[in-house]
């Protein structure tokens, strides 16, 4: 019985420190570097200073191009608005979004990297916004 | 040496198991042979001028030790016009309504002192204490010393407080009309048509609007007159030019202007703290239940306004107001 014991808990042990000791990679935000290659923006969505949309209709997003091409509300105010990315499992955005971000200037549309999972593939999406127009 | 140790943490952990599992009977309380009060607030979230501060003072005395002879408030600072302590005690019925039953004769009010002398024959009363906040009350701390005399002479009393007295303002429910009473200033807290407008032109901080467009959503919009491109149609008096920084807000339904039930409570330290930097000067599409923070054009007032309802038909916007002085 104590013969058991032993091999059991020498067993455990082992496993407990190769887990332990098992290196994960993280990048420099902390977050993990996993095998996924895939890099896409899946959804993208505006929000206004209200925290309310301000699409007239869902964003296109075109993978091939790198492109979002979004329609907002005749009157919205474009230098405070709050882009929200939704991507592939593990990816992440470049730069990050902090705050309000000014899109009023949209003879140069913003720009957003996407890194894959294994942070080997970058995608820069190009974010286009048109107005609706003036009744 | 090992079994002396074994000894100790078997004796910690004898003594560990005692003191959680002990078993702590609850036992009725016992009644006081005295007078004896309590007070309770029943009023919620800030206290604004204009407002009350409601409370519930209950005393009570063994029944075969005499009985209740008068209750009387005293307000650090005298209330405004309408306070008053209720000569009825309330219980609740079974289906959940207060029902008030006269125990004493109406209140009377000398200075801050407002008191109720018992009618009836009663050893346990709970009256209610509606406190009107008086401008005097402004930014001050306000407390009450709550007191009940038996019939043996004997007196008890109860603090409350202090409570603090916010420093702004409110005014509800002002309607905002397309093409009629479509100014609003926030220095006066005041809906204007063209021809006031006209005569204050530097206190119009806003126009309200209301047009319908098949192509684009506009309907309710508060704008400010330095903003031209949305105010399609209006021709402003002359010298109304103020830009207001707009923040529109949704969700921030603040149960003193909305009355409605959400907890939710706006107070002096949320018009300190906004930033108004890059901020719009106009917001529209303005839906019921939203709201706006404003700041005057010359930084003066800070004001959060809440849209109570909109009319389509009638092109009106109906509008509760808090506002709070910067300088």
């Amino acid at each position: 019985m104590k013969k058991y014991l032993l091999t059991i808990s020498a067993v455990l042990l082992a496993l407990w420190a190769w887990v332990g000791c098992t290196d994960f990679p993280v990048d420099e935000d902390g977050l993990l570097i996993t095998t996924r290659g895939e890099c896409y923006v899946s959804n993208f969505e505006l929000l206004g200073s209200d925290f309310q949309t301000v699409r007239t209709k869902a964003a296109v997003i075109d993978t091939t191009a790198q492109t979002i091409n979004v329609e907002v509300f005749y009157g919205t105010d474009l230098k405070n608005l709050w882009p929200q990315f939704s991507l592939v499992t593990d990816a992440k955005l470049d730069p990050k979004i902090t705050g309000r971000v000014d899109f009023s200037d949209l003879a140069n549309p913003k720009k957003w990297t996407v890194i894959s999972g294994n942070r080997k593939v970058e995608k820069t999406y190009t974010v286009y916004l048109t107005v609706q127009p003036k009744p | 040496m090992k079994l002396k140790y074994f000894n100790f943490i078997f004796l910690m952990s004898v003594v560990l198991m005692f003191a959680s599992c002990q078993d702590e009977e609850y036992s009725i309380p016992a009644a006081g042979t005295d007078l004896q009060n309590d007070c309770i607030k029943r009023s919620l979230g800030p206290n604004v001028v204009g407002l009350n501060i409601e409370f519930a003072y209950a005393m009570a005395l063994p029944r075969d030790k005499g009985k209740l002879v008068s209750a009387q408030v005293e307000a650090s600072i005298a209330g405004g016009s309408g306070t008053y302590l209720e000569n009825r005690s309330f219980y609740t019925n079974s289906s959940g309504v207060d029902v008030g039953i006269t125990v004493g004769n109406p209140s009377s009010t000398n200075g801050t002192k407002t008191e109720v002398t018992f009618s009836k024959d009663t050893c346990a009363s709970t009256l209610r204490y509606y406190y009107i906040i008086p401008e005097e009350a402004r930014g001050k701390s306000v407390s009450f010393k709550f007191s009940a005399k038996d019939s043996n002479g004997t007196t008890v009393s109860y603090d409350m407080g202090p409570y603090t007295v916010a420093k702004m303002d409110m005014k509800l429910d002002m309607v905002l009309s397309d093409n009629n009473n479509m100014y609003f200033s926030v220095a006066d807290m005041a809906v204007m048509n063209s021809a006031t407008a006209a005569a204050n032109p530097s206190k119009v901080d806003l126009v309200y609007l209301y047009r319908s467009y098949t192509t684009v959503t506009f309907l309710h919009a508060l704008v400010s007159p330095a903003n031209s491109e949305y105010l399609p149609g209006v021709t402003l008096p002359a010298g109304v030019n103020n830009s207001t920084p707009l923040w529109k807000v949704y969700g921030l339904r603040d149960q003193q202007l909305a009355r409605l039930q959400y907890g939710i409570y706006v107070d002096d330290l949320d018009f300190t703290q906004e930033d108004f930097t890059g901020a719009p000067n106009y917001g529209i599409n303005m839906k019921a239940e939203s709201g706006a923070w404003v700041q005057t054009a010359d930084g003066v007032y800070r004001a959060y306004i809440f849209v109570n309802k909109v009319d389509n038909t009638k092109k009106e916007m109906t509008i509760s107001v808090k506002r709070y002085k910067m300088k």
